[in-house]
């Protein structure tokens, strides 16, 4: 009160000040009100060396220089926007309160940090490099190492006591990305007995409970924002930065007003409508071996997009827009019921008739196909009769009815999913009359995907395996003809050839997350890029359960 | 001979059947297997063990390692190739595209290497410590000193980027019809892997040439007033020429297995490039098929090779002390 007073009587200045003190010692009150204790034997369960860990890092630096400033510091796992809570801590570079946070902890410093990672690319090897210099710094011995050979089990294999441990890993911390399409994905592998590094948490069970309560973005905001709060106090991870995506293309394509977003998923990018000088549009992202089933990278590669169809479609930012395939659609406002009617006279690129029957076998099989990416694997799984249909004890799925005449598919819900509108903005509709004989667990081994068709705005004329794939307008496609081809050269494990082609004028289109690349294309007379923000974000996770 | 060739044949198939066995210890011991490559780490993490089992029980992965190679064995003497894993493609229709491919990329550069390198080291040979001599061992030396990948970069970047006459990569296009079509595509990964083999062949035809004309029959072939090029082509570069047919002949093989930074540079589709994907993606059966391909034609090339140069030289008695 005193304080108070003085400041106020000294003008303006001075009240920006005491609010500006005020803010930091409440900052630092937070930060240090976390449960500051170890919860077992590894010092990485205490909170305190978490927020160290975070804080020695200078992000900022690393994005200006190594980054060529071409990413977003990360405060939490969620992306900016509507969903980001206002009140999170703030763990930006800070070494010296990151060497008092270890020093309360007394961390023990002859201790080696084990660091795995799975990006094999120079990049990451020097932010690697550049984490274990800034950790030195504050007295933080960390080696580093890439993973090889089965990155996942040596990665994500959770212990057999989900809260106690000890690990089922044997790393200390890891670097990697989660790119979601749906916010909830972000949290939910963090439930008790699903995560490699955090310990099961009743609390955060509840709070992601309240994620999945809902399918209304309103309603599920305040849950977003105390489960990032929470997740934040405990630094179950550390967030770095957040990922941009650049979409490259050429001085002969005009979008003619068609949007840009998520390339790395389906949204409507008015493709049919697009102006495309010299009537051919070269790509990468094409078939090397086969064409990949479109269930599992929904958007990564060119004939994910234009083969297939959905029943809906998203906007650029992959809410949920309206119909594609579908007439009209409805969801129950309990949210646990969701009908959709297809539209009349749509066929494949074969000519047959697409019907409710391949809808519904579509769904029935992603249940079973081991590659599925999560958001639609967790849609498909909360349909009703799924448990009992993949475990083999009935051969029908009880929650899904459909009438072929009436063009009608009801899907029947045992909990909510508060996604199932976007995953039908990603689900592409496969014929069951080319693939209803094959194994589910063989999917992609199938002769189909040799030539897939499908019933999008493009059908596959001509594969050249390796060499190329070509792909025509669609007569059919409901939602016009486009006015030129696409040339999909092939590509795998990203497009090394991605800038050789590019200057030889090779290359119409494309999308990359390296920010050489970008540097590159941009040099280039005849392309162009335009980065887009998405929701992917970089993390070091934190081992917490005690070493195996 | 033929007893020779025999016996060369006898220990021919038990050297293919142990070094098939080495390749599949050895992908054995590396570390995951092709389902472990099939689903990403970001991807693992929403997939539960009891998935990942059924996969591996779906694709056999889950036998003994002597198991799953006796039954791939088995199966390749039944000239069963198998199937890749990753897309489920027949091995031998894999390999109906890619050898060819590789084979048209391997046997042109081996024609203009052989063609240019015996040319330019028996002209070498024959102005030994001239400045045309200097100027290709220099040319020589730089040739096997510098990495192909260079070459063949510093290439796209002249001929297909600036000057823009020839293309960035790829063997196919949509709009090709015809064999002509194809030949921009070809001349030059086939030119730059010519030039760094050129330089091997033509410092071999060099050395071999000079250590020919050094010797007494020469002399005596021009003691008889025959004329120059007579001496140096018929009786010098004939024998000289044994040598080089054997490096020739190991470069074949080679070639095979040694196109694969060149296909990486131009995108071209051969055999190399998808070895280093199946080797990557621990595709047993298709880097098992790769790999014996290879084994075989390294051994069918060291027989033939030893027939030839018993043909060429005389004096060269194949199964005699």
């Amino acid at each position: 009160m005193l304080a108070s007073s003085i400041f106020y009587s000294r003008g303006g200045n001075m009240k920006k000040l005491y609010v500006v003190i005020v803010a930091v010692l409440a900052h630092l009150m937070f930060i240090s009100s976390v449960s500051a204790q170890p919860t077992n034997s590894n010092q990485l369960s205490d909170p305190r060396v978490r927020q160290a860990l975070c804080m020695a890092i200078d992000m900022k630096t690393i994005g200006e220089t190594l980054f060529e400033d071409q990413i977003i510091m990360a405060d939490s796992l969620l992306p900016n926007g509507p969903m980001k809570s206002p009140n999170l801590p703030d763990y930006s570079y800070n070494p010296e309160k990151a060497r008092q946070l270890l020093a309360e902890a007394n961390w023990d410093s002859n201790r080696e940090l084990d660091m795995v990672f799975y990006y094999g690319d120079q990049l990451t090897a020097d932010f690697m490099a550049a984490i274990q210099a800034y950790f030195a710094d504050v007295g933080v011995k960390m080696t580093y190492r890439l993973l090889q050979g089965d990155v996942g089990a040596q990665l994500n294999s959770v212990p057999d006591d989900g809260v106690n441990g000890p690990a089922a890993v044997d790393y200390d911390l890891g670097y990697g990305a989660r790119a979601a399409i749906a916010m909830q994905e972000y949290y939910n592998t963090f439930k008790t007995g699903l995560n490699p590094q955090t310990p099961g948490d009743p609390k955060m069970d509840a709070l992601i409970e309240n994620i999945n309560s809902s399918a209304d973005p309103e309603v599920l905001k305040p849950a977003f924002f105390e489960i990032q709060e929470y997740q934040m106090e405990q630094v179950n991870i550390c967030p770095l930065y957040y990922q941009k995506l650049f979409i490259y293309e050429s001085n002969k394509v005009d979008r003619n007003g068609g949007s840009y977003g998520n390339a790395q998923y389906n949204y409507n990018w008015g493709i049919t409508d697009w102006n495309v000088s010299g009537g051919t549009l070269q790509t990468n992202t094409g078939p090397v071996e086969f064409f990949e089933q479109p269930w599992y990278n929904l958007g990564l590669w060119i004939h994910n997009k234009v083969v297939f169809d959905r029943l809906l479609v998203a906007d650029g930012a992959l809410q949920p827009v309206g119909c594609s395939a579908c007439e009209s659609y409805e969801l129950s406002s309990d949210g646990l019921s969701l009908s959709f009617k297809l539209k009349d006279g749509l066929t494949f690129h074969d000519g047959n008739d697409v019907t409710v029957e391949d809808v519904a076998w579509s769904i029935r099989t992603a249940m079973k196909a081991p590659q599925m990416h999560a958001l639609i694997g967790n849609t498909v799984g909360s349909i009703k009769g799924a448990d009992a249909f993949k475990d083999g004890s009935t051969n029908d799925v009880s929650g899904i009815k459909y009438n072929i005449e009436d063009r009608v598919i009801s899907l029947e819900l045992t909990k909510i999913d508060p996604n199932i509108l976007t995953t039908f903005t990603q689900f592409a509709i496969l014929p069951k009359h080319l693939l209803g004989d094959v194994d589910p667990l063989k999917f992609q081994q199938s002769d189909f995907w040799q030539m897939p068709i499908g019933s999008g705005a493009f059908k596959i004329t001509e594969v050249k395996m390796n060499d190329f794939a070509k792909f025509e307008p669609f007569d059919g496609y409901h939602g016009g003809k486009a006015g030129f081809d696409i040339i999909a050269y092939p590509s795998y494990d990203g497009d090394g050839n991605l800038i050789k082609n590019a200057a030889a004028g090779k290359m119409d289109y494309g999308f990359t997350k390296n920010v050489a690349d970008v540097a590159a294309l941009d040099g280039m007379d005849n392309m162009g890029t335009k980065a887009v923000d998405i929701p992917y974000t970089r993390m070091m996770w934190i081992m917490q359960y005690p070493k195996p | 001979m033929t007893t020779y060739i025999a016996q060369r044949l006898f220990i021919f198939f038990p050297m293919l059947f142990v070094i098939s066995f080495l390749v599949y210890s050895g992908l054995e011991l590396s570390p995951g297997d092709a389902v472990s490559h099939m689903i990403s780490p970001e991807l693992a993490s929403t997939i539960t063990a009891e998935q990942l089992d059924a996969m591996r029980e779906a694709y056999g992965l889950n036998q003994s390692f002597i198991t799953r190679y006796w039954i791939w064995l088995t199966s390749m003497v039944q000239g069963d190739m198998g199937y890749s894993m990753a897309g489920g493609v027949a091995i031998s229709t894999i390999m109906a595209k890619t050898v060819p491919a590789t084979l048209e990329l391997s046997l042109v550069a081996l024609f203009f290497s052989t063609i240019l390198g015996c040319s330019l080291g028996v002209i070498s040979a024959l102005k030994r410590g001239s400045g045309t001599d200097n100027s290709l061992t220099v040319a020589g030396m730089a040739g096997v000193s510098i990495p192909e990948f260079f070459f063949g970069l510093v290439a796209i970047l002249l001929f297909a980027i600036e000057l823009k006459w020839l293309p960035v990569g790829g063997r196919l296009m949509p709009h090709y019809e015809t064999v002509w079509d194809r030949i921009p595509n070809i001349v030059l990964p086939s030119l730059v892997l010519a030039l760094m083999m050129t330089a091997g062949a033509m410092r071999y035809a060099r050395s071999s040439m000079l250590d020919v004309l050094a010797r007494e029959f020469i002399t005596t072939a021009r003691s008889k007033g025959m004329p120059e090029w007579r001496v140096n082509i018929l009786h010098g570069f004939r024998v000289a020429l044994t040598p080089v047919v054997v490096l020739i002949g190991f470069r074949l093989p080679l070639l095979i297995g040694g196109s694969t930074i060149i296909e990486q540079v131009y995108q071209w589709p051969g055999i190399g490039s998808m070895f280093i994907r199946s080797v990557r993606g621990s595709d047993y059966p298709l880097v098992m098929t790769i790999s014996l391909m290879y084994v075989f034609v390294v051994l069918t090339a060291s027989l033939v090779i030893d027939v030839l140069t018993a043909l060429i030289d005389p004096r060269v008695r194949l199964g005699k002390n």
